[in-house]
């Protein structure tokens, strides 16, 4: 073998063996650093309390609300961006199409920490007013910011996937006699299902790790709301805590560890619906680079 | 119900999904356009922040934004292109395959405030970097690495056989045919994929701000271990002092700009798609 060749080889491999392992290096440098807390507070950390003065580090409360706020955005989102690709793929003439998709992709491309502005300076003012609460900033308003800001990455991905739907299936179906929305519901909903589900995974897997915009409108109260279901008052969610406190923290404290900790809970999430995603939608023709 | 009414409805039921998404998109790039470019002028952008960034430009948060990304481009390119390569030319059991896809696209779903904490504590607290922009620099490669990955090997493994073929048949060897066939074909998919990904590590907060960038003070750093000032940091504590017109303004003017670098770096990303595609593709 030749020198180059032989240097050549040494390149891809070497990059390669980086690039695989960096994710395994991000996981095991966040459960060495919780190990501290996952030792000394164990299944305490499961508790409703987070009281670092005290020593108390319980994280159901950012657990909860990042459950709230995945819940509340993903269910106004994904119905309402559902329904309007059907409308761009199916309905809207296709000249159209090409002007609705740049738009989409431009907003699916802004910087979440300008969505955090606009949910500062709007729409906590608007939920402030519209509810007669004494501060915008709560669960609710972190739900409605993120259902805004992953609505065109649904939009675009669920109309990518109603029009990669062969056209024969529904000439097939309308020379049945069908209406259009019995077309659209024997016939491409069916089809396209599996990318509609992969698209509201993706979505899911980015409202869980969303940071910024909701660090500025969720208000930052670690607690579970008096009420459970009460969703108009401050809270916390896993990426919240973090990004707001985890510079405060000392390096090498129980605190510190307990943040890793939720970082690590976090993380376990998201890669738990990527591999779902992986496992049951995997698309080779994924989208992921566009 | 009859089934000409079930169609109404349904008809109905997604146009007005379809306006009332129109109506919120369109009123995001309304307000993101009207403020900025009220707030957007030739001294805004050429003069330094001043009055915790109430007052005066954006001038050093548009170099240390660009900085940032530039290295990240520097890093992340060669660590892409030689995973793609390999991925493409050299792996050939599926399993090995299979388990290199779940990692790279596991690397991909991390959310971004883990980058931001797995580099607060590997750089900043165990290798005891401090805070520095050139760490930013490595968390962000880290960050766009997959989708340079997946891009590059896409336009890679599409080069019909028959190139790897005929080059072999030439009596080149394995790494002759591919820095001198495979490379000039395919790496206008690794520069693609550059693009985009670096118009979404020009805009991320989280993995930056425990990490690389200071608010005030600083200008154009002087060694690889000083912080920067960043747009989206800048954003971000100007964001929190919301109530001060001033502060505000500015804010959507550092947006502004912002989406314009995202922007110019989706379109390049577009263009080299078009102009640079692969044998396969075309």
């Amino acid at each position: 073998m030749s020198v180059s060749s032989k240097f050549g080889r040494v390149y891809v491999v070497g990059s390669t063996f980086i690039s695989a392992t960096l994710i395994l290096v991000i996981i095991l440098f966040l459960a060495i650093n919780s190990w501290e807390a996952i030792r000394q507070s164990g299944l305490r950390l499961f508790t409703l309390e987070w009281n670092p003065s005290k020593e108390k580090f319980g994280i159901l409360p950012m657990i909860y609300g990042s459950a709230a706020i995945t819940i509340i955005s993903l269910g106004i989102a994904l119905p309402l961006g559902i329904s309007a690709a059907i409308c761009t793929s199916e309905i809207l003439p296709s000249r159209f199409r090409l002007y609705v998709k740049s738009l989409l992709e431009l907003l699916a491309g802004i910087p979440s920490i300008i969505y955090g502005l606009i949910g500062i300076v709007f729409l906590s003012i608007w939920v402030e007013r519209a509810f007669d609460l004494q501060s915008g900033r709560t669960i609710f308003t972190g739900g409605l910011l993120l259902a805004v800001m992953v609505l065109p990455t649904i939009v675009t991905l669920s109309d990518d996937a109603l029009h990669n739907v062969p056209q024969k299936y529904r000439e097939a179906a309308k020379s049945l006699g069908f209406y259009r929305y019995e077309v659209i519901k024997n016939a491409v909903l069916p089809i396209a299902k599996t990318d509609i589900i992969g698209a509201a995974l993706l979505a899911l897997g980015r409202v869980l790790g969303e940071t910024m915009a909701v660090m500025l409108v969720i208000g930052g109260i670690d607690r579970i709301p008096g009420s459970f279901f009460n969703v108009l008052v401050p809270g916390q969610t896993m990426t919240s805590k973090l990004g707001r406190e985890i510079a405060e923290t000392a390096f090498g404290s129980l605190h510190f560890s307990a943040m890793i900790f939720i970082g690590l809970i976090l993380l376990v999430f998201v890669l738990l619906i990527t591999m779902i995603a992986l496992t049951f939608f995997y698309n080779p023709e994924h989208r992921l680079y566009e | 119900m009859s089934r000409e009414l079930a169609n109404g409805i349904f008809s109905a039921v997604t146009w007005i999904a379809m306006g009332l998404c129109g109506l919120i998109l369109i009123f995001l790039l309304a307000v993101m356009i009207w403020n900025g470019i009220r707030a957007v002028d030739f001294e805004f952008l050429f003069t330094a922040s001043r009055n915790f960034g109430a007052g005066g430009g954006i001038f050093y948060q548009m170099i240390g934004s660009l900085l940032l990304i530039l290295f990240a481009a520097l890093i992340c390119f060669p660590l892409a292109l030689g995973t793609a390569i390999f991925k493409s030319e050299y792996l050939k059991s599926a399993r090995v395959q299979r388990l290199c896809a779940v990692l790279v696209y596991g690397l991909n779903g991390v959310p971004s405030v883990i980058f931001g904490i797995f580099g607060l504590v590997f750089f900043v607290n165990v290798l005891g970097t401090g805070i520095s922009w050139f760490v930013g620099s490595i968390i962000l490669a880290m960050m766009i690495l997959p989708t340079v990955v997946l891009a590059t090997y896409h336009s890679i493994n599409s080069i019909p056989e028959i190139y790897r073929e005929s080059a072999l048949a030439l009596g080149l060897n394995k790494w002759q045919v591919i820095a001198k066939v495979l490379l000039p074909q395919g790496i206008g998919g690794a520069i693609t994929g550059l693009f985009l990904g670096l118009a979404r590590a020009v805009g991320e907060t989280a993995p930056i701000m425990f990490i690389a960038t200071a608010f005030t003070g600083v200008e154009i750093p002087g060694s690889f271990f000083e912080p920067v000032t960043a747009l989206p940091t800048h954003i971000l504590a100007l964001a929190q002092q919301a109530i001060n017109e001033q502060a505000l303004q500015n804010a959507w003017g550092a947006s502004f700009v912002l989406i314009c670098l995202v922007t110019v770096f989706s379109a390049l990303g577009l263009w080299s798609r078009k102009k640079l595609k692969t044998v396969g593709l075309r």
